[in-house]
């Protein structure tokens, strides 16, 4: 199931198979080993599997619980068994929240990928430069709050350099977070800005781990930049980019703090995420059972999402050459 | 293949990967397009420095001023508690800065540790252990990502509060201490990439698990696990809602959710933007610190090595 | 603490019940217990107790600083002071009733109070304010019913704020008017009045051309006569459409506290709204799209752009406590009712069901209630107190500060306010209306859409 990134000397390349089959028979071919290492798995997970089970599944089982409930809080507990989700289906606040998110998340997974992609190439081939590194992660040292907070005061109609600039070239001023078409667009860029440099970092130790033996062949075979990276590059760094994709995906998925900050939802419905959604339900109308249920759908929706991406991405295997 | 022409390979530093060219036109562009994103990424910085450095009654009139307007230190002094904070914004109680850049220090240490180090062992398990239901229990580790955080928050304010552990170190470390998702799928992915004949022959030579796992997979995964430790270091850092939350009193009250005196306290009256901008920049100063320090040593390591 | 596990509908299976079993048990874990703290002790059991308190507004907070002071000198109770900023201060204390963590004392704001009243986390302390023979006349009228619930009382009056309109005195200066002549003005809904007039004439485009003269470019407007704050397009419109609707012959409601319809769909509320809307077309109010993409107006009205903002005077230390652009309050113009008005809010402080210093909790409210604590409020002119000696006394300071708040006061003086409406649903309330006024303000919706709405929110009190 699992196989190496570099090449044995042994097997040939694209033997997916354990690399020890068929080779030099001068060794056993499994030592001591039982055929399950089941003991020592459990003994590596259980601190972890204790953080799990404490702080994520524990409350996890409640809030599933809790979406076939009228629970508000404070008060008794209805079971009211699958009104909630009956009710989200007709809900056209939710559709809007589903609907809104998804133009969120597309414009900035596209973006966002794409940049970190390239950034980290160009990182990889340009500089070891510890200072242009530490500038691109410069943007993830800062707070979520404060990012949006500082953004709102760069984009602020009257008084924010944005506008200020624009109207230096004779743009009329934009508003970029009032206005229900740039409104999303503005916090996906905000959130490019955010995350890319940290993107960008992942996807570099990602980089690392492709042979420099690999880019000398081709290079050697007259192979441009270009053929390189999509021959070379892209498919070796498939887990990496897996993660960074599922990862990125699921964090899009959950945006919040931007919309807290700056629109608060509006104008109208035009920036109402769904887990803003969430939260309003939550903590302005206490209406926990319902808010429950919402995040249960969102549950389901992002596991299926990574399912799928893992599984295009064949996220545990590795090509050789 | 590659030893036999060693004329053509002369240099294998990545600068000279690029096949060479009369003009490097190719190269200048690839500096061009990191210079823009290095300069956007930059910039937000200097208009937080721009504005930390002026005064507020002065920023709505000197909106288009690409310098400071009404250039003075003092929002650095409040940050720093050497002055007090003001009005219009700010609070009114004076900042123990030092106190809150301790407590941040201790409670990201822990939490990177406990974090790396715990998720460390389940990736290895993930990775190179074989064992049934093992991809089906990575799934289920890997959907705590989705659960929308305001499922975790209350309930685990209240199991904290049960423990009797609100306001202290434990409060603020104990969700983050064992693991996340992240981290463990992170360290998963790299850890599959290690060969398995280094396993192979340790294990030949008699060693457990334990032994493989301290002794091989660890040192062979520095950078990972480096990257996963600055990465983790900077994420609790930042943290603000759950510390809020649990650790309010003084003695282990954490930097980030201590300046959020600068933002709007009044629904009504907007943040001390110079002072927020000023606290943005220290909080953000010990990181970038950090990152200078680990990041050379994982220049240094550069070349991951799962063979030699 | 009871809690009901309601009608099982259809058949259910076993790990159903163990999942309603375990909700059930975490529900038990959750709900703070209802205290019925009546220990009865006496003034000198409560020396040496330590009560907490909790408020948001970082400009009152030296004033509490030294009520809680001079409080420990007179009772020997400790008041410990916890400030949060808005946005933390509602999370932290919604977690904290959840949790059984919540301070024994708060600042409570009509937005949350009947939704804490109904979660039972408010102590009602009608008892000992009757035994405590407080004089409810004190305070300015109308302030004290607001904290009633189905006759039980769980709060005293704090402070209170109104309206004005806050004005760039060049700009009206520049355009040919008197401070007297701002304290007469009056709006209509056929032409605007004297009001629309002013705007249109501190209106400028970007060619220089004035609101009310020929060439005038509506699209390229570089002063708008009127501000416009997002935060006041919503189901009050305290510091947006409230001044206007309410001096309409207009009221939100048929009661508050206890609103159970509302009048939305009222062709005077829409009349209003609708010359309220037509400042936007004409170009004489900042457009709603801008007003969201700023943090607040003030920042366009120092930087020039609004000659006048209407506003609370909670925001008095930000446009009179500056001294770029010289400013003065007006009231709020005239309607067509023949009088101005204001909405007419408080603040209160509230004791936390679940506290287990209920005495003391008590004794220290009581002080925040009484002229003790309110005139000290008054001394360091941030807000008005609810008690009307207070409220002279915080006049005169703000007067020897040199800011001139009767724009504020008389609204009060003229018995011109009018009270919020306190109801049930209220988030609701707020996300219909707000998403209509949105909509209509953007150009979007229509009259009807409005109409729509206000049904809509009359549906949920059936």
């Amino acid at each position: 199931m699992t196989t190496t990134l570099r090449p044995s000397p042994r097997t040939k390349p694209g033997n997916r198979s354990r690399p020890d089959k068929g080779s030099t028979p001068a060794r056993k071919r499994s030592v001591r080993r039982p055929r399950t290492d089941l003991r020592a798995a459990l003994i590596f997970i259980t601190p972890a599997a204790v953080g799990f089970i404490a702080f994520f599944l524990v409350p996890a089982v409640l809030g599933i619980g809790y979406s076939f409930t009228d629970y508000r809080v404070f008060g008794p507990v209805n079971f009211v068994g699958l009104d909630n989700y009956a009710a989200l289906f007709q809900d056209p606040l939710f559709w809007n929240a589903l609907g809104v998110t998804l133009e969120y998340v597309v414009i900035n997974i596209v973006v966002q990928t794409v940049l970190a992609v390239g950034v980290a190439v160009l990182m990889h081939r340009l500089t070891r430069s510890i200072v242009v590194r530490g500038i691109i992660l410069l943007p993830y040292l800062v707070a979520n709050v404060v990012v949006a907070l500082v953004w709102f005061w760069i984009f602020d109609y009257s008084s924010g350099i944005a506008n200020q600039v624009l109207a230096f070239f004779g743009v009329h001023p934009v508003s970029f977070f009032g206005s229900d078409v740039f409104a999303i667009p503005t916090i996906a860029l905000v959130n490019v800005w955010r995350f890319m440099g940290y993107t960008a970092l992942l996807i570099f130790a990602g980089l690392q781990t492709i042979p420099k033996e690999y880019y000398e062949a081709a290079s050697l075979d007259g192979a441009t930049e270009n053929r390189m990276f999509w021959g070379i590059t892209l498919p070796l760094l498939r887990p990496v980019l897996a993660l960074v994709l599922v990862i990125s995906v699921v964090g899009s998925f959950q945006i919040f703090d931007t919309v807290a900050v700056t629109t608060k939802g509006g104008p109208v419905n035009a920036t109402r995420v769904i887990y803003y959604y969430i939260y309003e339900l939550a903590f302005e109308k206490f209406k926990f059972g319902y808010a429950s249920a919402i995040s249960v759908v969102l549950l389901v929706i992002l596991a299926a999402i990574s399912l799928i991406q893992l599984r295009i991405l064949r996220a545990d295997k590795s090509d050789l050459g | 293949m590659s030893a036999l022409t060693p004329t053509r390979t002369a240099s294998t530093s990545p600068a000279t990967r690029i096949r060479r060219r009369p003009i490097p036109i190719g190269k200048m562009i690839a500096w061009a397009a990191l210079l823009v994103v290095m300069l956007v990424s930059l910039f937000p910085f200097y208009w937080m420095l721009r504005t930390a450095l002026s005064t507020n009654a002065d920023l709505p009139t000197g909106a288009g001023n690409l310098l400071p307007v009404g250039l003075s230190i003092s929002s650095f002094e409040r940050v720093l508690g050497i002055t007090q904070p003001t009005g219009t914004g700010g609070s009114t109680a004076s900042l123990n800065f030092w106190l809150y850049l301790r407590n941040s220090i201790i409670t990201s240490t822990l939490i990177t540790a406990g974090q790396v180090f715990f998720s460390a062992m389940a990736a290895y398990a993930f990775a190179r252990l074989r064992w049934p239901g093992r991809e089906q229990a990575f799934f289920i580790f890997l959907t705590a990502l989705m659960i929308p955080p305001i499922f975790i928050t209350l309930p685990n304010f209240i199991l904290i509060k049960n423990l009797g552990l609100l306001n202290t170190y434990a409060a603020i470390v104990l969700p983050y201490f064992f693991m996340t998702p992240f981290a463990i799928f992170f360290l998963r992915q790299f850890f599959l990439g290690i060969s398995r004949e280094v396993e192979e022959s340790a294990m030949l030579d008699g060693a457990g698990h334990a032994r493989i796992f301290f002794r091989l997979i660890l040192p062979m995964s520095r950078t990972p696990i480096l990257t996963l430790a600055m990465l983790t270091y900077i994420t609790a850092w930042s943290d603000y809602f759950w510390p809020l939350l649990v650790g309010s009193d003084d003695n282990v009250r954490v930097l980030t959710v201590a300046l959020g005196i600068f933002q709007a306290q009044t629904p009504q009256t907007g943040p001390d933007w110079s002072g927020l901008m000023a606290a943005t920049l220290i909080a953000a100063l010990p990181i970038l610190i950090l990152f200078l320090v680990i990041g050379r040593k994982v220049v240094e390591n550069i070349g991951y090595s799962g063979i030699k | 603490m009871k809690h009901t596990l309601g009608t099982m509908r259809g058949r259910i299976g076993r790990r159903s019940i163990a999942l309603i079993a375990t909700a059930a048990a975490a529900a038990l874990a959750f709900t703070g217990c209802s205290a019925s703290n009546t220990s009865g002790s006496s003034n000198a059991d409560l020396k040496g107790q330590t009560i907490s308190y909790w408020l948001w507004d970082t400009n009152q907070q030296p004033a509490y600083q030294q009520c809680a002071a001079d409080f420990t000198k007179k009772t020997g109770i400790n008041v410990k002071i916890s400030q949060y900023g808005w946005a933390d201060y509602w999370t932290k204390l919604t977690t904290g009733f959840a949790s059984g963590t919540a301070p024994d004392t708060f600042a409570d704001h009509l937005n949350y109070f009947l939704q804490f009243e109904g979660q039972g986390q408010l102590l009602d302390i009608t008892k000992q304010v009757k035994s405590a023979n407080i004089d409810l006349a004190q305070y300015q009228p109308g302030l004290a019913d607001l904290w009633v619930k189905d006759g039980k009382r769980y709060g005293l009056p704090k402070d209170f704020d109104t309206v004005g309109v806050f004005y760039n005195e060049d700009m009206i200066k520049a355009a040919g008017y008197t401070d007297a002549q701002m304290k007469t003005l009056e709006w209509n809904t056929n032409d605007g009045g004297s009001y629309e007039k002013l705007l249109a004439k501190l209106t400028i485009d970007k060619n220089g051309v004035h609101g009310d003269q020929p060439g005038f470019d509506k699209n390229n407007v570089a002063v708008y006569g009127l501000g416009l704050s997002s935060a006041a397009v919503d189901a009050v419109g305290q510091q947006g459409w409230a001044p206007y609707a309410l001096s309409n012959d207009w009221n939100y409601g048929n009661k508050t506290p206890g609103t159970t319809k509302f009048n939305y769909g009222d062709s005077k509320f829409t009349g209003a709204l609708t010359w309220w809307r037509s400042l936007i077309q004409k170009g004489y109010m900042e457009p709603l799209p801008q007003a969201l993409s700023e943090t607040d107006p003030s920042t366009g009205y120092l930087g020039g752009k609004y000659a006048m903002v209407t506003d609370g005077d909670w925001m008095n230390t930000t446009y009179l406590g500056q001294d770029k652009v010289p400013t003065k309050v007006a009231p709020t113009p005239v309607g067509p009712s023949g009088k101005r008005a204001s909405v007419f809010n408080g603040l209160s402080d509230g004791i936390w069901s679940g506290t287990k210093h209920a005495d003391a909790a008590f004794q220290w409210v009581k002080y925040l209630g009484s002229s003790d604590c309110q005139d000290v409020v008054a001394s360091k002119a941030v807000v008005f107190p609810a008690i009307k000696t207070a409220t002279a006394k915080a006049v005169e300071q703000f007067k020897a500060k040199g800011w001139d708040v009767s724009g504020f006061t008389v609204q009060v003086d003229d018995k011109t306010t009018k009270l919020l409406p306190i109801a049930d649903h209220w988030s609701d309330v707020q996300s219909i209306m707000t998403a209509a006024l949105q909509s209509y303000l953007s150009g979007k919706g229509t009259v009807d859409d409005i109409v729509k709405a206000g049904d809509q929110v009359n549906a949920l009190y059936k």
